[in-house]
């Protein structure tokens, strides 16, 4: 618990925080677009564990603009 | 001009829908943030790390303010204009290649109001993008590391911003030129190989449009030279008008190119 007590929450939080946001809209996104390049749940997949990259590669390449 | 306001309008609703105003800020804030925090704790990360040998002595070099300012705008000259430029590359020659822009070709519209607010729109979420990056750099290199000089600080993104004006342009040029691909191809190639170059041999060629970011970085630090800095300026705002021109005149001598 102690090596826990001893991380800046305060510097950090706010990355998590930006990043917890980013894949939040990435996924509300996937789940209202009609259809993607390659299949749905593999991009679910990639942005859960992708962190900051697999949200980015997501909104430029996962979108099948038509 | 009414056209031009109802395009904007359309454009503004069109990044609003798909989310690119919202998660581009977000990208740049996070590439932002990273450098200062990154290079606070690098020491404990390689502690927590492991594999350094018992009585290792290593001396982490001091950094300033402007240092961490100008390691953010590193992350953001490679990952950021990327994303940048393949977010907006697509914006006219996508709507021509799947059949879209149709709809808008049939009515009497200028071909220059429809390049003018395609740009206007990119380039506006694109700074904000970079000044929300900005933004969240400087508060954590001025919590972190001490204080920056506002004055410097502003002159800094405005010239920065000029930059990335500069980029969209090119950007939204080659996308009312070429197809998709090859403007992504083309794009990126200029920039991000000019800006290689730039790095390079840079310090044999005084006046080149690809200073403009070092030269913004050079506005932070205390002995600048200040002598090409205008004519840097005065040759990004003309290639600027004439990448606007190129798209404008791209743009009309395309249009019959739209899939139907």
């Amino acid at each position: 618990m102690g090596e826990l007590q001893a991380v800046p929450w305060a510097l950090i939080a706010p990355l998590l925080f930006i990043q917890l946001i980013l894949m939040v809209v990435a996924l509300i996104d996937l789940s209202r677009i009609h259809a993607t390049n390659g299949p749905k749940w593999l991009w679910v997949i990639i942005i859960i564990f992708g962190n900051l990259l697999g949200s980015i590669v997501y909104f430029i390449i996962g979108r099948k603009q038509s | 001009m009414s056209q031009f306001k109802v395009l904007v309008g359309k454009e503004l609703r069109e990044s609003w829908r798909s989310f690119k105003l919202l998660w581009l800020p977000l990208v740049f804030i996070l590439l932002g943030v990273s450098d200062p925090i990154l290079n606070y704790y690098m020491m404990d990360i390689l502690k927590a790390v492991g594999g350094i040998p018992e009585g290792f002595q290593m001396v982490m070099p001091e950094f300033s303010a402007a240092d961490i300012i100008a390691a953010s705008t590193g992350q953001f000259q490679s990952i950021g204009l990327i994303v940048l430029i393949a977010t907006f590359v697509g914006t006219i020659s996508r709507e021509r290649q799947n059949g879209t822009a149709t709809l808008l070709y049939v009515r009497p519209i200028s071909h220059s109001a429809l390049f003018l607010s395609k740009w206007f729109v990119a380039t506006l979420v694109a700074m904000i993008s970079v000044i929300a990056g900005y933004a969240a750099s400087l508060y954590y290199t001025v919590i972190l590391y001490g204080p920056v000089e506002w004055n410097r600080f502003i002159a800094m993104l405005a010239t920065y911003l000029l930059w990335i004006c500069l980029v969209m342009a090119l950007t939204v040029a080659m996308s009312a030129s070429f197809k998709t691909v090859v403007a992504a191809t083309l794009t990126i190639f200029l920039v991000i190989g000019g800006t290689i170059f730039e790095s390079l041999v840079g310090s044999f060629i005084s006046v080149s449009p690809w200073k403009l970011p070092s030269s913004s970085l050079a506005l932070l630090s205390d002995f600048y030279d200040g002598t090409d800095f205008i004519i840097n300026l005065c040759l990004s705002f003309g290639l600027l008008i004439i990448f606007i021109l190129i798209g404008i005149m791209m743009c009309k001598s395309n249009a019959s190119t739209t899939k139907i």
